[in-house]
């Protein structure tokens, strides 16, 4: 972990969202509870958002399915 | 705030017994914190140009009056105008200019909108790792949007939501040159320059509504625009200014002109108009080219002037680009020593606002009416002192 641990103050650093993604995915995949997953996986999630990152979809539906999560609204007309 | 509210009833004479706004419309702060809600957040006034934001995610912050502000075209293609701030802490949240490529992340907390502003994630705002609340209804906390709509290019914005309808607001002038209703082309970095003038905004516009001062500080104009080859556009609680019958085309040393706007009336062969969008756009057209000047007033003693010139194509001669942009520069710049010099002239404590020449100043007259009206439908209002 302190490598991965490493990388993500690197990616974080350097503002490298899209590094952010991939490394947060890993983080919550190696988590040991539940909460520290889900933790991470939000931190992947908003860095996803961020980037428009192919994963953020998926990430979403991860974190709904977890109960820590909502579907998105409908886009919203200009206001004229 | 304690202060006297200005006397308008002079300001609203007819032009020949009428006196200009007093001085304290250009001096006095707690009278320029009255315009700014009375005259430029009550109407629908001019805040940046879509050229600005040429791509999908493109988000430019602006500063109006005090105001932050945040220009985006979002993922549609919309050009949307919001409250540069985060609905959590009140966090500005884009502070340069710059691409968005997915969501707005605050940099603070991390809750992020889409580019239309809905707020799409509040990350741990249910404890670590719950990113939902009862408390936190999505639905209610997207970006604060401001009323926006883009006409010759201009982003304009109604920041108190109060206005009507551009299109109904402004439909005689967008009838009255329906005609440059295609499309424009900014010119590029060139055709883009800005002016820091040491005056109230409305000297700006007063200037740019009147011919009466063109023999005088644009002489070069003598040789072919006399001053009686113009005339004034005057359309009261609207829009004023003036047009000239004597538009003449640039053209380089092979007689190359920039192309037309496609089916124009004859008219536009020679005709060319200037115009004040009130309160704070100036717009030009002729048969080959606009312009738009945005004035984004800096207090009450300083304002910015934005210069934006389009084309009929997307296509021109770099070149000639580049001598129109210079021909501009020299006729704003010769202006600069009249709007500050009156600037200077208004803490004269004397200075009644001054008088008008009844067949001349017209288009000025209706601009200072029009300002004064805006003032007086605003003290009006209960509790309507800043």
């Amino acid at each position: 972990m302190n490598a991965l641990n490493d990388a993500l103050l690197a990616a974080h650093a350097a503002g490298d969202g899209r590094a952010l993604v991939q490394l947060y995915e890993q983080a919550a995949d190696q988590a040991g509870t539940p909460d520290t997953a889900g933790f991470f996986l939000t931190h992947a999630y908003v860095f996803a958002l961020e980037t428009d990152h192919p994963h953020a979809t998926e990430l979403r539906q991860r974190l709904i399915d977890a109960g820590r999560e909502e579907p998105l609204q409908a886009p919203l007309p200009p206001k004229r | 705030m304690n202060y006297s509210p200005t006397d308008l009833r002079s300001v609203r004479r007819p032009i020949e017994t009428a006196n200009g706004l007093p001085n304290g419309h250009y001096i006095d702060p707690a009278i320029f914190a009255e315009e700014r809600q009375a005259v430029l957040f009550d109407n629908w006034a001019g805040l940046g140009v879509a050229a600005d934001l040429p791509e999908i995610g493109d988000a430019v912050p602006v500063n109006f009056l005090g105001m932050p502000l945040l220009m985006v075209r979002d993922k549609t293609g919309d050009v949307r105008v919001f409250q540069n701030t985060c609905r959590h802490r009140g966090m500005i949240l884009v502070e340069e200019p710059r691409k968005i490529e997915g969501a707005i992340r605050c940099p603070y907390h991390s809750w992020c909108y889409a580019t239309d502003g809905r707020l799409v994630s509040t990350p741990h705002v249910g404890g670590p790792g719950q990113n939902t609340h009862d408390g936190i209804d999505r639905s209610l906390l997207g970006l604060i949007e401001i009323r926006s709509y883009i006409w010759m290019d201009v982003v304009f914005v109604n920041i108190s939501g109060t206005a009507p309808a551009f299109e109904q607001a402004n439909a005689d002038l967008i009838a009255r040159w329906s005609e440059f209703d295609q499309p424009l082309y900014h010119g590029g970095a060139n055709s883009r320059f800005q002016l820091d003038l040491n005056c109230n905004w409305k000297l700006a516009v007063e200037n740019y509504c009147e011919s009466y001062h063109l023999p005088w500080v644009h002489p070069g104009l003598n040789t072919y625009s006399r001053l009686e080859d113009h005339y004034h556009i005057e359309a009261k609680e609207k829009f004023s200014g003036q047009g000239t019958l004597v538009y003449r085309q640039l053209k380089d040393e092979n007689g190359h002109v920039f192309p037309d706007f496609a089916g124009l009336s004859d008219k536009w062969d020679t005709a060319a108009e200037y115009i004040t969008v009130y309160p704070n756009v100036l717009l030009g057209v002729h048969r080959d080219h606009t312009f738009a000047i945005i004035l984004i007033p800096d207090g009450p003693e300083r304002t910015i002037e934005h210069i934006h010139l389009y084309y009929a194509q997307e296509t021109t001669s770099a070149e000639l680009r580049d001598r129109n942009t210079e021909q501009w520069k020299i006729v704003f710049a010769e202006d600069v020593f009249v709007v500050e010099g009156m600037q200077k002239g208004r803490h004269a404590v004397q200075f009644d606002g001054g008088r008008f020449s009844p067949a001349m100043d017209g288009p000025t007259h209706l601009f200072h009416d029009w300002v004064a009206a805006q003032m007086e439908r605003h003290r009006a209002l209960p509790q309507a002192a800043e």
